[in-house]
C-alpha cells in the first residue's frame, strides 16, 4: 500500500504548480488500535520512503513522525469514546463532522512542517503559507473525494 | 529508581517520538552538509530507474521535438569541433535527465550517469545553451545535480564586458530568472549584457554562458545593485546534459587543499 502511495504520489508530483501529499491518507487512515510507537515508526518509515524519492532526508521523517504523534491527541480531542474506534479511521467511522476536523488539523499541520522544514528559513514564511493552504486543501480534497468513493 | 522507571514507562511514547524526531532532524542536517549519501537520495538506482521508465513514456510524445533540438545540437558541435581541435583538458559527457523539479525553493535534477561512467562530486554540467548546474551526490548509474536554480547554489561569474566578478544566486521565484547582490554602484549596468562563467574554479570553463541582464535596480543609498539575470539555460524543458570534466580538476582541487591547510 506504502510502496502503491509513493509511486503513485510521485506522478502527481511530477506535475502540479503546488505539492499535494496524498500519501497521508494512508497515514491518516490506519487504525489507532496499533500501540502508538508502531503507529510513530510506520509514520517514519512512509516519510523515509517519500524522501528517498524527493531528495529531501529527513523532512518528510520529521513531518509523518509528528503527524502520527499528534493524532491520537486530535482525536481524543474531538471524538468523546475514542476507545470505540477498532477499524480504519474514515468518515463512515468518525461521521462528517469529526472527520473534517481531524483532516484539516493534521494535514495542515503535516504540510506546514513539511514545506516549512523544506524551506528551512523564515524568510520565505508567506511562500511556505501559502504553499501549505493550497496543497494542503488539495490533499484534504482528495482525502474526502477517496473517502466518498470507497463508501458507494 | 521504580519511580524513575515508572516516569519513563508513563512518557514512553513521547520518547519515542523524540527520538524518532531527533533522528529523521540528524539526517535532516547531516544531509545538508554533506550530501554524500546516494543510497537514500534519487541517485539510488531503484529510485532512478523508477522514474527512468515513467520518462520513456513521455518520451514517444515528445520525440518529434527532441529530433530537431538534436539535430541543432549536432550542428552546433561539429561547428565547435573544427574551431577547438587540440583542446583536451575538457571534454564532455553526455547524459540524460530522468527526472527533475523545478517549482520548488530546492530544486535538483538526475542524470543517468554515475560513478561507473566517471561522474565524480562536484563536476560541472551544461546544456547547450550554458550552465546547468554541479553535481552533488553520485550513485552508482545516477547522479543528482544540484541546478542553479535551488537556493542553494552560488556560481561566479564575471560580465564579459569588461570581467567584472560577480556571483550568481538564485531567490526560489522564477525559474528563468537568478540575482547578481555584489555589484558595486559604480559599474554601469545596462540590461543585455551578458554573463559568463568566471573559470575562477575548474568547475566550469571560462566564459561559458550564464544568462543576459534583464534589468538591474540601484536603491539610491545603496551602494550595491539588485541585478535580475535571465538564464540561459531553460530548466523546465531540460532533457539532455553534458557532464564537464576537467582533466586537471583534481590535481587544481588537491593543490587549493594544500594552500588551504597551509593557512
Amino acid at each position: 500500500m506504502m510502496i502503491l502511495q509513493v509511486l503513485l504520489v510521485d506522478q502527481v508530483q511530477l506535475y502540479g504548480v503546488c505539492h499535494p501529499y496524498i500519501y497521508v491518507i494512508c497515514l491518516l487512515m490506519m487504525p489507532v488500535t496499533l500501540s502508538p510507537k508502531i503507529d510513530m515508526l510506520c509514520g517514519f518509515i512512509t516519510g523515509l520512503l517519500m524522501d528517498v524519492f524527493c531528495n529531501s532526508l529527513g523532512v518528510h521523517m520529521a513531518a509523518c513522525t509528528l503527524l502520527m504523534f499528534s493524532r491520537r491527541y486530535v482525536l481524543e480531542l474531538i471524538v468523546n469514546d475514542v476507545d470505540r474506534l477498532n477499524e480504519q479511521i474514515s468518515l463512515r467511522t468518525l461521521g462528517p463532522e469529526a472527520m473534517i476536523k481531524y483532516t484539516v488539523i493534521l494535514v495542515m499541520l503535516h504540510h506546514f512542517s513539511v514545506f516549512m522544514l523544506a524551506a528551512w528559513s523564515w524568510d520565505h514564511f508567506g511562500y511556505v503559507l501559502l504553499e501549505t493552504l493550497v496543497s494542503g486543501v488539495l490533499s484534504i480534497l482528495f482525502v474526502f473525494g477517496y473517502n466518498i468513493l470507497k463508501n458507494r | 529508581m521504580q519511580y524513575l522507571w515508572k516516569i519513563l514507562h508513563r512518557y514512553s511514547n513521547f520518547l519515542v517520538f523524540l527520538l524518532l524526531e531527533v533522528a529523521a532532524f540528524l539526517l535532516l542536517f547531516y544531509n545538508q552538509a554533506y550530501p554524500r549519501s546516494s543510497m537514500l537520495s534519487t541517485a539510488n538506482d531503484v529510485v532512478a530507474w523508477q522514474y527512468e521508465r515513467v520518462n520513456d513514456v513521455g518520451d514517444y510524445f515528445a520525440l518529434k521535438h527532441q529530433n530537431e533540438q538534436l539535430a541543432q545540437d549536432n550542428a552546433m558541435l561539429r561547428n565547435q569541433l573544427t574551431l577547438l581541435q587540440g583542446d583536451s583538458i575538457i571534454t564532455y559527457q553526455s547524459a540524460k535527465v530522468v527526472q527533475m523539479t523545478t517549482d520548488r525553493l530546492h530544486n535538483y535534477l538526475t542524470i543517468d550517469r554515475g560513478e561507473k561512467d566517471g561522474v565524480k562530486r562536484g563536476q560541472g554540467v551544461r546544456n547547450k545553451d550554458g550552465v546547468v548546474g554541479i553535481v552533488r551526490t553520485v550513485g552508482l548509474n545516477y547522479s543528482v545535480v544540484l541546478p542553479l536554480i535551488s537556493e542553494q547554489s552560488q556560481l561566479s561569474c564575471r560580465f564579459k564586458k569588461n570581467d567584472y566578478l560577480c556571483s550568481l544566486r538564485w531567490d526560489g521565484k522564477d525559474t528563468r530568472i537568478a540575482l547578481l547582490t555584489d555589484v558595486a554602484s559604480h559599474m554601469v549596468v545596462n540590461s543585455g549584457d551578458t554573463i559568463v562563467t568566471s573559470g575562477l574554479s575548474p568547475v566550469f570553463p571560462e566564459g561559458l554562458a550564464v544568462g543576459v541582464v534583464d534589468n538591474s535596480v540601484l536603491n539610491p543609498g545603496d551602494s550595491y545593485y539588485t541585478i535580475r539575470v535571465r538564464l540561459q539555460t531553460n530548466f523546465k524543458r531540460l532533457k539532455y546534459v553534458e557532464v564537464i570534466r576537467n582533466a586537471n580538476q583534481d590535481e587544481l582541487e588537491e593543490l587549493e587543499g594544500q594552500e588551504n591547510g597551509l593557512d
